[in-house]
């Protein structure tokens, strides 16, 4: 078994009966041990893609290779994995000790009552739940809830541990303390995991990995970082980044780049970084707001229209051509409502679409 | 002056609701008085409503005029019988139907709900042919075989199985659970409210049924307590007093049904047990 193809999906498709294409050829694999974020928009088919590796939706093309083993005909019982369920679908008639013993009790895994109680209890440790032990889900937060649909997910030891959206119903702040607590938890635990989530801060803060998804298709495969400074294609460099970046239409003609009110001779660029010809047409120009600078030799002149606080940083809105576009500038820049202010662009850190999405630069 | 218009109201209501209590309730009551009258006191005009002196012996008499004690067991046998069997083929009939995904099953809800659709004494003689063919008359078998299932109950149930978030299914079945641990171990405790009602509903129908036992029993072992009932009226020539307390005999097992699970069957109803 290769330890970096831990998990192997193979050309995996979906498509519903009514003719939808949920998952159009997906590929990807997992190192053993990491903790992959599926991340994407609602309906990219983040969720449907975990749920086929988990065996409650059949693909209708493509394979799952868990630990080199096909798991396409093997039924979700079978199939040794945890999952976490986004509204963590525990039972509500058990006490939190008989939901995490479930597992022990059905099927073919089925432990003796002490054994089970036992191991129960390490994962209920683990969690941070034993006081819990004899309350009903009912009486439960919406974190410790989750605590307990983990510890049950964990208690099998399984191969794989999926999770869908599992922070989604908490919030804010008890999002971030649960999410690097599950980070801490599955590496202490050592356990392979997939993790499926719309919000790309928490992806970026935790993934080892991230794939993001849209239209049933994968954008990019890479680590957080690269998805953030080295976007495949026009959507992932929408997609990633808060505030979003800022994208200006331009016309590439006689090695110049035009926009509305700017210009930016092609020889400026990195004549390395382009990824192929840049022929004369129409294209995005996109670059994130942190690499907007103030200066006098700017190639933008614009007039503020708003501005916004985000801790230690200022978000400056601008309207360009039409367009709303941002800056992000140092707390310590005194910038205000209808100033008006040049921008230079850092032109290693600018990005060139085509029409179609494919990034050429 | 709005209050006084609210207090006229609230009186008009209770006196609305007062006088159909009555109604509801006169007739059981003057069954259980009746029973306790004489011959005389029950035929009198004006009726008489309180009897002067309680008759016990009226009881005894029902005993020992009929086999009551042998209608009383045969009742019970049959709508236990039909009760834990149509919960049975119920919870899987309606666990399918819930969550299981197979071909044809939408056409097969069209049957079960046109099915639905024909009344029992339509189908009563085609039944009772059946029943007749396969020799089956003056036998326990005979008087439950055509209930054992219900089309409604497995409905009524669905409604409560739905109800159950399909991720919880999900969860079982990755927890490892096969279909029929997920049945018991999970919607089967989690449906309680649901299940009691059917029960109820199918043991208290199976108490009172009257018209099926009627055909296909002849035999004085086999009859159930309704047509013993019936019987009794010219069995004890025109006794009135006797076939009211005869009657007070056939109710008195439901209400202590009805007693045992008030709050389950107002939970059944109420439904709150569904929350979770």
């Amino acid at each position: 078994m290769n330890e970096d193809k831990f998990i192997q999906v193979n050309n995996l498709e979906k498509t519903y009966e009514n003719g939808y294409q949920a998952i159009k050829s997906v590929s990807f694999s997992v190192k053993k041990g990491d903790l992959v974020c599926l991340l994407g928009p609602s309906g990219c088919g983040k969720t449907t893609t975990l749920n086929m590796i988990a065996g409650l939706l059949n693909p209708t093309g493509g394979d799952i290779i868990v630990n080199g083993k096909s798991l396409l005909n093997v039924a979700p019982k079978d199939r040794n994995i945890g999952y976490v369920f986004q509204n963590y679908a525990l039972y509500p008639h058990m006490t939190v000790l008989q939901n995490v013993m479930f597992p022990m009790t059905v099927g073919k895994n089925k432990k003796p009552k002490d054994e089970a109680e036992k191991i129960a209890q390490k994962f209920m440790k683990l969690t941070h739940i034993e006081e819990l032990a004899d309350q009903k889900p009912g009486n439960l937060s919406g974190g410790q809830q989750q605590r307990v649909s983990i510890a049950r997910a964990l208690v099998q030891e399984p191969q794989i541990l999926l999770m869908d959206e599992p922070l989604s119903n908490l919030d804010a702040r008890l999002r971030l303390k649960i999410r690097e607590e599950i980070r801490n938890l599955v590496k202490e635990v050592g356990i392979t995991t997939l993790f499926v989530t719309h919000d790309q801060e928490e992806a970026l803060s935790i993934g080892d990995k991230i794939i993001l998804f849209h239209n049933g298709v994968i954008q990019q495969d890479d680590k957080g970082q690269d998805l953030y400074l080295e976007p495949n294609n026009q959507f992932v460099a929408n997609f990633i980044g808060n505030p979003v970046i800022d994208n200006f239409d331009v016309k590439v003609t006689d090695k110049k780049i035009s926009g509305t009110d700017f210009e930016i001779p092609v020889e400026k660029l990195d004549s390395t970084k382009f990824r192929g010809d840049l022929a004369d047409g129409d294209y995005t120009l996109s670059i994130r707001p942190e690499n907007l600078k103030l200066s006098d030799e700017g190639e933008l002149s614009e007039v503020i229209d708003d501005v916004e606080l985000i801790g230690r940083e200022r978000v400056l809105k601008f309207t360009h051509a039409g367009t709303n576009q941002r800056a992000l500038i140092d707390l310590e820049q005194e910038i205000k409502p209808g100033d008006s202010v040049k921008f230079k662009m850092n032109l290693d850190r600018v990005y060139l679409f085509k029409p179609d999405g494919e990034r050429i630069y | 002056m709005k209050k006084k218009k609210l207090r006229w109201g609230m009186i008009f209501v209770y006196l609305f609701i007062g006088i159909f209590g009555i109604i509801t309730v006169f007739p059981f009551i003057y069954m259980i008085l009746g029973g306790l009258m004489s011959y005389q006191e029950t035929t009198t005009i004006p009726p008489t409503l309180i009897p002067k002196t309680l008759r016990w012996s009226n009881y005894q008499k029902v005993f020992e005029q009929a086999p009551f004690a042998r209608y009383f067991l045969n009742t019970f046998i049959t709508a236990a019988t039909t009760t834990i069997v149509t919960l049975f083929t119920s919870i899987l009939g309606a666990f399918a139907m819930t969550n299981l995904k197979f071909k044809g099953k939408g056409f097969i809800q069209l049957i079960f709900l046109s099915l639905l659709m024909v009344p029992g004494e339509a189908i009563i003689f085609t039944n009772y042919n059946t029943i007749a063919h396969l020799g089956l008359l003056n036998t326990y078998l005979g008087l439950v075989l055509p209930f054992l299932t219900s089309i409604f109950y497995m409905y009524y149930l669905q409604s409560y199985f739905t109800a159950i978030s399909p991720t919880i299914y999900k969860a079982a079945m990755i927890d490892g659970a096969s279909d029929w641990e997920y049945i018991w171990k999970i919607l089967v405790p989690m449906s309680k409210g649901g299940l009691i009602t059917v029960a109820l509903l199918s043991f208290i129908s199976g108490w009172n049924s009257f018209l099926w036992p009627l055909l296909v029993t002849n035999e004085d072992k086999m009859r159930l307590l309704n047509n013993g009932l019936a019987a009794f009226a010219s069995d004890a020539g025109a006794q009135t007093q006797l076939q009211l307390a005869a009657a007070t005999l056939t109710v008195v097992p439901v209400l202590i049904v009805y007693f045992i699970f008030r709050k389950q069957i107002i939970r059944g109803v109420v439904r709150n047990d569904l929350k979770a």
